[in-house]
């Protein structure tokens, strides 16, 4: 079965902007994810693409995208992330380390 | 009325001395019987529906014993029905292929948990109960007696006097249970000696003696390779070290097997260090000799170790640190099962451990539908001890949190065991860790068996450590709390999808559910970074080169 | 990006393709080339239903050591076993192009600038060769890079870090012995069929894959060193193979040239010359040939420090 794209939406409370242009971190191992920020203007929207080899998980996906989208009000933001059956602790810890990153990168 | 001539009193020993009649053919020197005799040696004293025990440890295992038993003749030796705490070698299933065996009653399955359940269903195999190992020790006094034991050691003198030594494991309650209750003891030894190192076994509770001719098989089951530990097992690990072990000042302990016990202990040295709470926590454990805890013992954290078997490789590390682990005379180790599962059941105040399922009541289990692992000892640590009397401070502030004292003692000042899983809310390929109903419940029905096997009933658990968070369950006032509170830890499955935010809140403002955050904890510190060793090569240096990891570990 | 000082001190085992590439060049030196934001992931593995990743499990690009232009290729083995597919390959050989253009530049400038600011390709390898969902351009990309290797051959070095968690074997075991110098540390890998294939194929009597100590010690660094198929044996961080390769380009390239341990009559007779002894001396293990070699407690070597090792050990004349 071919690999799956699924996309989602969301538009934070209090708009917050990416720190960085862009911005990368992760590796796609067996049980793992990367993810590409890359900051474009989305009328405050902030838009993901995930692709995944695992079926049947949209509603988990959407769910665990959207707390991260809740505890960071990140917009404006494009985030893509080529997942290997990374779970859903997994994928909130290497969001939230990609961003802590980008934070800290920028400032300097 | 009963006339004095056919009272017999004693036809179990004439019984037993028929049969070692039967065997003196094969007998030689003293109680030595040759590896190649030992077919015959069993046909002679074995008949049918006979309770036989064939050491079949967590470890140690009489594999040689297990070989020459498959190879019987049917018709003459069938239907026995085995009584061992450990089923683990294909062997042990065979018997039952043959038609050589018939019935078991058993602890832990494991290794053979999926081929077990195929024979059930097949009817080939009768399964008496699925035991804790305390359980299974006590039947072997009561109503599970076996008529032959077959036992493996280390070495045998002449007269049959046997060393078992750092795995001594079930021997002497399996060779206690059958010789006093006037049974037959043979023994695979790996080497015959003029004297053994220290007598584990005294030599007139042996009948027989063989000389394997390869050394009995032993697992290393407790061996961790630190380099496989995850950024989330860490996590765990730190809010178990914060919330739960520091929370409560907790002193005695058993760690289940795993990768997040093995994370715990390699955090001790470094953020149990630096949390200051070394000598207020993690001073005794009721534990076989992980190899992961050793930075802890080289760091001066552990007072006493108390093993329920050895761990291959371990043997000189032990040896040389007497002030912690329990060595004999002879200056090696011995392991006695049956008093370490005592001790820990006892004289511990937590027990923490993973599991494969729980569901939405808190009661865990690690068998599926389709694989009968049995229990082991994890449900005697697991539980609360109902007749411990003596009191220590971490149990008794659980007891005085527990929800329900009150109503159940009115007011009386009791402790209670914490009793604590570790779960990943999703594991390898996305399968919760979290369900509506345990697969146990469905497995019971497929096998017939009386109860669903539960490691851990809901009433005995007192927290749940998920990457969401400790749900402190014990503090629920009643089960429809218990229940929000799981929903609280269960992350991304179904049960934890039914989750109200507004009533999680509540139990946050209560202190029954608490977030890596709540408990100051910074879950971008959760890094391999922390652990005190990263591979094998870093125990081995902690060991100064006294642990020797088996080869399938030595990876450099 | 990185901390380039925190990387210096990190196990070049444990690290990432992306962490290595960054840490065995200068401080901030390094500039990626076919970045993740180019996207250039594999066209074949999303109909097999198979993970992707922007880089195909690749990290290009390029740094500077001291004046010296370094181009880099590093290997990620958490994605599918650094296994190399058509992308993988064709960046790597894209890196190398690069490099010849690199020193075509310099060449023109004239020879006494091009010995200071001589460019060298360095590959951080840490794969099983070939990927087996896209094998035919997997194969032609080692034929590809083979190919690269010669064309570099008398013009510029190419140096090969082995000390990664898959470490180097299938074809790329052939692609990292073609190259000029090669630098492991002692939990690197090198060998051209794996262990389990050895086992899957010979038998378990033969060669037992989970035996792991039986696999350092047949493929390990420190076997490589003694038997010189790797020239420098260094510790388990990225600083430590970075010192290394900065002190290698330090030397002429005349000097690193020397260190091929394939690719002429002499060295080819030498290699006869091993396979005749080994007839000769039967070894049953590892152990046997180190013990020849003059290595007495040769069951301590596995035990010893990098350090210890180095400072005792007796390798092949």
């Amino acid at each position: 079965m071919a690999l799956q794209e699924l996309h989602y939406t969301f538009r934070a409370t209090e708009p917050q902007p990416f720190p960085l242009g862009w911005s990368h971190s992760g590796v796609v191992g067996s049980g793992d994810m990367e993810v590409m920020f890359e900051r474009c203007m989305l009328d405050g929207e902030i838009r993901f693409k995930v692709v995944t080899p695992v079926r049947g998980f949209e509603r988990v996906w959407e769910q665990v995208l959207g707390r991260f989208v809740n505890e960071t009000n990140l917009a404006d933001v494009s985030v893509e992330i080529n997942d290997n059956n990374a779970t859903p602790v997994v994928v909130l810890m290497r969001l939230r380390q990609a961003l802590k990153e980008a934070r800290k990168e920028a400032e300097g | 009325m009963i006339t004095e001539e056919s009272v017999s009193w004693d036809s179990l020993l004439q019984d037993t001395r028929a049969r070692l009649a039967a065997a003196a053919p094969y007998v030689q020197a003293g109680k030595q019987v040759a590896a190649a005799d030992a077919v015959k040696l069993l046909e002679a004293v074995l008949r049918p529906g006979d309770k036989v025990n064939l050491e079949g440890d967590n470890q140690k295992q009489a594999d040689f014993l297990a070989g020459c038993l498959c190879r019987v003749d049917p018709a003459q030796v069938h239907d026995l029905h085995m009584v061992q705490s450990v089923l683990s070698l294909d062997r042990h299933l065979d018997l039952f292929d043959k038609g050589i065996a018939k019935k078991l009653d058993f602890s832990f399955s494991g290794p053979q948990a999926g081929r077990l359940a195929e024979y059930v269903r097949a009817g080939k195999l009768e399964i008496g109960a699925i035991h804790t190992y305390l359980e299974l020790y006590g039947r072997y006094f009561i109503d599970l007696t076996p008529r032959v034991a077959l036992v493996a050691a280390y070495s045998a003198d002449r007269n049959g006097n046997l060393y078992t030594g750092a795995n001594t494991e079930d021997t002497p309650v399996i060779v206690e249970a059958t010789k006093f209750k006037q049974g037959i003891v043979i023994v695979q030894v790996n080497e015959i000696v003029d004297q053994v190192p220290r007598v584990d076994i005294p030599a007139d509770w042996v009948d027989f003696i063989i000389q394997s001719p390869q050394p009995f098989y032993i697992e290393p089951l407790f061996t961790r390779d630190p380099a496989l530990i995850t950024d989330a097992q860490i996590l765990r690990a730190m809010m178990v070290i914060k919330g739960i072990y520091a929370e409560y000042g907790l002193q005695r302990l058993n760690h289940g097997i795993g990768f997040d016990t093995a994370a715990i202990e390699l955090l001790l040295p470094t953020y149990g260090e630096e949390l200051g709470l070394k000598g207020k926590i993690c001073s005794y454990f009721a534990l076989n000799p992980h190899p992961t805890l050793i930075p802890a013992i080289e760091s001066g954290w552990v007072r006493s170790v108390c093993c329920f078997g050895g761990e291959v490789g371990m043997e000189e590390y032990v040896k040389a640190r007497p002030d912690v682990f329990f060595i004999g005379p002879d200056g090696t180790m011995r392991s006695n099962r049956c008093l370490a599962q005592t001790a820990g059941h006892y004289a511990l105040d937590i027990f923490i451990g993973g599991t494969l399922q729980i569901d939405r009541y808190g009661n865990s289990s690690t068998a599926t539908a389709t694989r009968i692992a049995g229990f082991g000892g994890a449900p005697n640590m697991g539980c609360d001890a109902r007749g411990r009397r003596h009191a220590t401070s971490g149990w008794l502030r659980c007891g005085e949190e527990y929800g329900l004292q009150q109503e159940m003692t009115g007011g009386l000042p009791r402790g209670k065991r914490l009793v604590v899983q570790l779960q990943e809310t999703f594991r390898e390929k996305m399968t919760p860790g979290f369900v509506e109903e345990l697969d146990a419940v469905q497995l019971a029905k497929n096998a017939g068996l009386a109860l669903p096997p539960v490691m851990i009933y809901s009433d005995d658990l007192t927290h749940i450590v998920t990457e969401e968070g400790i749900a402190y369950l014990h503090k629920c006032a009643d089960m429809q709390e218990r229940m929000a509170a799981i929903r609280a830890v269960a992350g991304y499955t179904d049960i934890g999808l039914q989750e109200d935010p507004q009533e999680t809140a509540a139990l946050r403002k209560r202190g029954i559910f608490k977030t890596a955050e709540d408990l100051g904890i910074d879950p971008a510190r959760a890094n391999r970074s922390l652990l005190a060793a990263k591979n094998m090569r870093e125990l081995v240096h902690w060991s100064k080169g006294l642990y020797t990891p088996p080869a399938r570990f030595h990876n450099w | 990006m990185t901390d380039w000082q925190a990387l210096q001190q990190k196990s070049f085992y444990e690290a990432t393709a992306r962490e290595r590439a960054n840490g065995i060049v200068d401080a901030a030196s390094f500039t990626e080339l076919a970045g993740p934001r180019d996207r250039m992931s594999s066209p074949h593995l999303p109909a097999l239903g198979e993970a992707i990743e922007f880089d195909d499990g690749v990290v290009t690009g390029v740094g500077r050591v001291g004046k010296h232009p370094v181009f880099v290729i590093s290997q990620e083995g958490r994605f599918i076993g650094g296994a190399v597919g058509e992308v993988h390959g064709a960046k790597m050989v894209g890196i190398f192009q690069l490099a010849q253009q690199a020193y075509a530049q310099l060449a023109a400038k004239g020879a006494d600038s091009l010995a200071e600011r001589l460019p060298a390709v360095v590959i951080s390898f840490e794969t099983g060769g070939v990927r087996l969902h896209e094998a035919n351009a997997g194969l032609l990309a080692h034929a590809e890079v083979m190919d690269q290797i010669q064309n570099a051959r008398g013009k510029f070095p190419v140096i090969a870090l082995i000390g990664s968690k898959i470490g180097c074997f299938g074809g790329m075991g052939f692609v990292a012995a073609a190259t000029d110098l090669i630098i492991m540390s002692e939990l690197g890998r090198l060998g051209l069929t794996g262990p389990e294939v050895i086992e899957q194929e010979m038998g378990r009597e033969e060669f037992n894959a989970s035996d792991k100590a039986l696999v350092y010690r047949t493929t390990g660094g420190k076997h490589k060193y003694i038997m010189r198929d790797c020239n420098q044996l260094v510790e388990d961080s990225i600083g430590a193979f970075r010192t290394a390769l900065a002190s290698a380009l330090q030397q002429p390239y005349a000097e690193i040239a020397r260190c091929r341990r394939i690719g002429s009559e002499a060295l080819v007779d030498e290699q006869l010359a091993l396979a005749e002894l080994s007839c000769e001396i039967q070894p049953q293990d590892a152990r046997d040939v180190w013990a020849y070699f003059g290595n007495a407690d040769a069951a301590a070597i596995p035990e010893q420090t990098t350090a210890d090792f180095l400072r005792t050990v007796r390798r092949r004349p």
